[in-house]
């Protein structure tokens, strides 16, 4: 089959419905609601035979989601931003019943102040959560990654949640061409759902994540999941062998983009990764020696790739589109600690924040920061976190804040 | 410092009588510090209280491993392995259980080691307040007499702490009054300091994954609360007195234990292996059929009502 011009929220529908999910929990948010409002359509004409219910919040959404998982159906939904952490507490308990559904998060900036664009604090505050996460950088790979989330979920050395991320606009309502898998090789790709520890029978009780009050049994089923987490790094590689084999496309946990012989890297995630690229294309052209690190799984975080592509570079900056007040990146405090014990560790780590709430990431942008990062190789000092914010756009803010104090006076 | 752990279950004070304890020690111009453990909030539950206090800071938190002084409120604590109050105690700790028994009686039958000595608190409890809840002040006081606090601190820490819970003043007053025969009641030990084993490094056993048919906090097997039993947690039984009652199956509808079970005579059959004793069948049984016995070592010998 040929392909299509799709955004990135259908092509996050297509994923939920060629994965023949059984349970469709959702409530509309900004930017998601074009996913559940395809899958609605789709439960409606009975091209997807699954159950579709609007919810009266997120938190109800993702209970319900986690419940039905538990009963061993194939579980999916959708949200956003607020919405994402509406249901948060909810997301720790389906990981501790080790239901293993898909959530689609399309990334946007968490309010106050209130924005639709895309960032990655709302996504990242979920990384402690025991879902996996799995973060794309285009529509193709939204469909694709959320068919292999459900392989890897459902395997008996994971049987974690997954949330698989995509960017608010630049990808969710950005369209571009999506090949759809056949559904009869997905089939193959994906088999049927049935997990030995979930399942509803009425004359068979058991009880999920029970109370357990105390120390002994709660450390060691936490540590179980984190097993079961570091496990999911293994089965991803043989999952992407084996979507690579019938579909033709190859992810792994991390991509390197023109790493060879890089002198300095740079690292990002998700759709701007893109923008990346192309400044490193630019650069490449001016004789300079960089390349870009995607990272496409956060959760379980994969160390030794990340380390594998850094070490002995020379300086090595860490994009970050969120930002920890009071603490700065959250990917760079990882990426830190990974090449900490590296005995030929980037003489530099250099730490930028951008594209904050949607925020424009231009090439210029991008040079600069391989010119900053260059001069920091160069002399073993490191620096950040630097905000990404131009003489341009500090006129923009200027002028809002005279309107907002009421010092710009409409002409009579 | 001075290291005292209280074992009691839910509804006995034992945490207030840490507190007390604590405060007693504060006012005595020590470093103090006191602290529950609990899990579900139930009566009759095993739960255990700590106070530590002494002369420089205190550093440690949590559960007291080595006690110098373990006061058990409820003597069935003992055969209770989830009660754990056989932890850390050597030869020289000092080990209160109220109890009628003697303390030879309870060596005897717990095998425990360290210093033993009893008092029935819960007679006294019964006598002048005519109710067994209310041993906190009186377990206090015991606690203060063990670890060598005056009286006077004991006194106003009473007084702050059932003031604390609301506790109206003469009730606060006859508290006092009562804790201070308990205070005077009580066989002292000489005080000797717990000499702590010395302490090697732990060995970590690293658990490996499971499926998540044993990884996950599940249950599968039914019927189990069966295995556990709580018959321990009742300090008094219901008793049927089989021509009183008229068979209408209140008590079997009332009980939130499921442990009443009715005869084909219409008559309940109570599970004491299970029964927490908590009395709810007693209130609710319109012809007074059903009694309150106080569970005592070596058979009943008080029937409230």
């Amino acid at each position: 089959m040929d392909s299509q011009m799709m955004t990135g929220n259908l092509a996050a529908a297509w994923g939920a419905r060629l994965a023949d999910v059984d349970y469709i929990p959702a409530f509309p948010i900004t930017p998601q609601t074009e996913i559940v409002e395809a899958l609605a359509k789709w439960c409606a004409g009975g091209e997807l035979a699954a159950r579709f219910v609007t919810m009266d919040s997120e938190h109800s959404m993702m209970t319900a989601a986690g419940a039905a998982e538990a009963t061993g159906a194939r579980v999916f939904t959708a949200t956003s931003s607020q919405g994402l952490l509406y249901a948060f507490e909810v997301l720790y308990s389906i990981s501790g019943w080790r239901a293993p559904l898909v959530l689609v998060n399309v990334s946007r900036a968490l309010a106050a102040p209130i924005t639709l664009e895309s960032d990655h604090n709302d996504v990242l505050a979920a990384r402690d959560s025991g879902f996996l996460q799995i973060h794309a950088e285009t529509c193709q790979e939204v469909l694709d990654s959320i068919l292999m989330a459900y392989r890897i979920a459902e395997d008996e050395r994971v049987m974690l949640p997954v949330i698989v991320n995509l960017d608010g606009f630049s990808l969710s309502f950005t369209r571009e061409p999506v090949r759809i898998p056949d559904p009869e090789q997905v089939r193959t790709f994906l088999p049927p759902f049935h997990p030995a520890h979930l399942g509803f029978r009425a004359s068979v009780p058991h009880s999920l994540g029970v109370a357990v009050i105390g120390g002994t049994p709660y450390a060691y089923f936490r540590h179980q999941m984190h097993l079961a987490s570091i496990n999911a790094l293994e089965v991803h590689r043989e999952v992407a062998a084996s979507f690579e084999q019938l579909f033709g496309r190859r992810y792994d946990v991390v991509e390197g983009y023109r790493l060879d012989d890089a002198e300095d890297v740079l690292v990002m995630t998700n759709s701007c990764a893109g923008t990346g690229k192309a400044a490193v294309d630019a650069a490449r052209g001016e004789g300079k020696r960089v390349g870009l690190l995607r990272l496409r799984m956060i959760r379980p975080w994969p160390a030794d790739a990340i380390r594998g592509a850094l070490r002995g570079r020379r300086a090595v900056a860490v994009l970050d589109q969120n930002l920890a007040p009071g603490q700065g990146g959250i990917l760079f405090q990882e990426i830190a600690a990974s090449l900490y014990h590296e005995a030929t560790r980037p003489r530099a780590l250099c730490s930028f924040i951008g594209g904050l709430g949607g925020q424009n990431l231009s090439v210029g942008e991008l040079r600069a920061i391989f010119e900053q990062t260059a001069k920091a190789g160069v002399s073993g000092k490191g620096i950040g976190p630097v905000l990404l914010y131009t003489q341009a756009e500090h006129r923009e803010m200027t002028q809002l804040q005279m309107v907002a104090a009421g010092s710009v006076k409409r002409e009579t | 410092m001075y290291a005292v752990r209280f074992h009691g279950r839910g509804g006995q004070g034992a945490k207030t009588a840490s507190r007390i304890l604590g405060t007693a020690a504060f006012l005595s111009g020590y470093q103090a510090q006191d602290s529950p453990i609990y899990g579900a909030e139930r009566r009759g539950a095993p739960v255990a209280a700590f106070t530590r206090f002494g002369r420089e800071p205190i550093r440690e938190r949590g559960v007291i491993a080595h006690p110098d002084l373990v006061v058990v409120a409820d003597a069935s604590l003992l055969e209770d392995p989830a009660a754990r109050v056989s932890d850390g105690i050597t030869d020289q700790t000092t080990l209160f259980v109220n109890s009628p028994l003697q303390a030879e009686q309870i060596r005897a039958q717990s095998r425990l080691r360290g210093r033993i000595t009893t008092l029935d608190v819960t007679e006294i409890a019964l006598q002048h307040f005519g109710q067994r809840e209310a041993i906190s002040a009186l377990l206090g006081a015991v606690a203060a007499r063990l670890a060598g606090l005056q009286q006077e601190s004991l006194r106003q820490a009473i007084a702050r702490e059932l003031g604390d819970l609301g506790v109206a003043p003469p009730i606060i007053e006859r508290n006092q009054t009562v804790a201070l025969t308990c205070y005077g009641s009580v066989q002292v030990m000489e005080r000797e300091s717990v000499t702590e084993p010395a302490t090697i490094a732990t060995t970590f056993h690293i658990p490996v994954y499971e499926s998540p048919s044993r990884g996950t906090a599940r249950i599968s097997a039914t019927g189990n609360s069966v295995l556990r039993e709580t018959g321990g947690w009742r300090t008094f039984r219901p008793v049927l007195v089989a021509d009183k009652c008229n068979g209408c199956w209140l008590c079997f509808v009332y009980c939130p234990d499921g442990v009443i079970a009715m005869n084909k005579d219409d008559r309940p059959v109570i599970d004491y292996a299970h029964c927490k004793g908590c009395q709810i069948c007693v209130h609710e049984c319109p012809t007074h059929a059903l009694v309150a016995e106080r569970e005592q070592e070596g058979g009943v010998t008080w029937t409230a009502r």
